[in-house]
């Protein structure tokens, strides 16, 4: 039985009971957040200690949550900051003679399980050709289904705004694919 | 026209067409195919390969450092009390450290009280270096042969050794004497002037310092 964002709350605010409340969250939330960090950041290990990281601020900042808001956006801002800190990351310790669009398109082939068919992989390599916000409104509304007004207030840009991004996402997408694709 | 044969007539298209038909016919067609993808109709599955139990290891992870954290908590400290803390810290660590000097001196006091009943004298000093060199020396000796022919000279040295010692030394019994004398008996002359002038010169020694 699902657990409810209000019963996670309730347990997350009594001391008493707040260790079995960061339980149901991680029951509740991990797959989701796993996912979402995970195709932002490729790699396996990396994405494990981000989600980590995202339920111990998630814990820590407790407090700051307001009722006004959902508890997936929010958690999606903790995951999404931290992925972006990790990638920034990655991106300074890389060899300034790499690009970064490249390294990352290689890691989307190595990470990909054997059983990944061909159109897959290219379409997560064509996401990786995107520019970072295109990228990541294109994750959450196309593979996480999330409404513009809530994506709008994750990655803090107007619903307009975010439209017209996901509208240029998947044309770039659909493009690299048709370019690349061979059947 | 009953000479007309449609085989003689002239095979020609009679219509007129764009040049670069054919041409944009080919791209045509293969966009076409290529138009079929479309992003929407995709399966959006997740294509990475993931471990068995990474979801555990998180809840692990996660449980174990924020709530064992939470068991030695550490509060904020006012930088006040901190200062008064630091004070009080330096005073009694004076303190204590003074208390044990103090402490000590009885202590070293009081263990040689303990021992001695009452501290030596500089002459029991010197007596009892005498005695300890006397005692090294007739262990190191022990086989003389030739005790007839010393025993004047011997005793002669050791009256002379007594005569130095014994001013100096005012508590000594008449039994520890006649060990004394014993032990001088039984050394040769060779070995009662080294003594002696060993002898002589650490009483010197000890006198004059």
């Amino acid at each position: 039985m699902k657990i409810k964002d209000a019963e996670i709350i309730s347990l997350m605010q009594d001391p008493r009971t707040q260790e079995k409340g960061v339980r149901a969250l991680m029951d509740a939330y991990q797959s989701r957040l796993y996912w979402h960090i995970r195709r932002i950041i490729v790699d396996g290990d990396l994405a494990q200690d981000t989600l980590q990281e995202t339920f111990i601020k998630a814990y820590q900042n407790f407090h700051q949550f307001k009722n006004d808001s959902q508890l997936y956006t929010w958690l999606y801002r903790i995951a999404t900051n931290e992925a972006l800190q990790q990638i920034n990351k990655l991106k300074k310790m890389q060899k300034t003679d790499e690009d970064p669009e490249y390294h990352m398109q290689n890691l989307v082939a190595d990470n990909a399980g054997e059983d990944a068919e061909e159109i897959q992989i290219l379409l997560h390599k064509a996401i990786q050709s995107l520019p970072e916000k295109q990228k990541l409104v294109f994750m959450m509304r196309y593979y996480d289904d999330l409404p513009y007004e809530e994506i709008s207030k994750i990655v803090d840009m107007s619903v307009g705004t975010l439209k017209t991004n996901y509208h240029y996402a998947k044309q770039k997408i659909e493009d690299y694919i048709k370019e690349n694709y061979d059947r | 026209m009953k000479e007309f044969d449609i085989e003689k007539l002239e095979r020609k298209n009679i219509y007129t067409m764009p040049d670069d038909l054919f041409e944009n016919l080919q791209g045509r067609v293969l966009s076409g195919v290529k138009s079929e993808f479309d992003l929407e109709k995709l399966k959006r599955k997740n294509i990475y390969a993931v471990s068995e139990n990474v979801y555990e290891d998180v809840q692990n992870h996660v449980i174990n450092k924020v709530f064992s954290r939470k068991k030695a908590p550490v509060f904020k400290l006012n930088w006040a009390y901190g200062a008064a803390a630091a004070i009080a810290l330096i005073f009694g660590a004076t303190f204590v450290f003074n208390t044990n000097n103090e402490t000590n001196d009885i202590q070293n006091s009081n263990t040689s009280y303990a021992a001695n009943e009452e501290p030596k004298k500089e002459s029991e000093v010197a007596y009892e270096t005498l005695k300890s060199d006397l005692t090294s020396v007739e262990n190191n000796n022990q086989k003389t042969t030739d005790r007839g022919e010393s025993k004047s000279f011997a005793r002669g040295e050791s009256e002379k050794v007594q005569k130095t010692v014994t001013p100096a030394v005012q508590s000594v019994s008449k039994k520890e004497e006649s060990q004394m004398n014993e032990y001088l008996d039984s050394f040769s002359n060779s070995e009662i002037s080294e003594l002696a002038s060993n002898s002589t010169q650490d009483v010197y020694l000890d006198l004059y310092n």
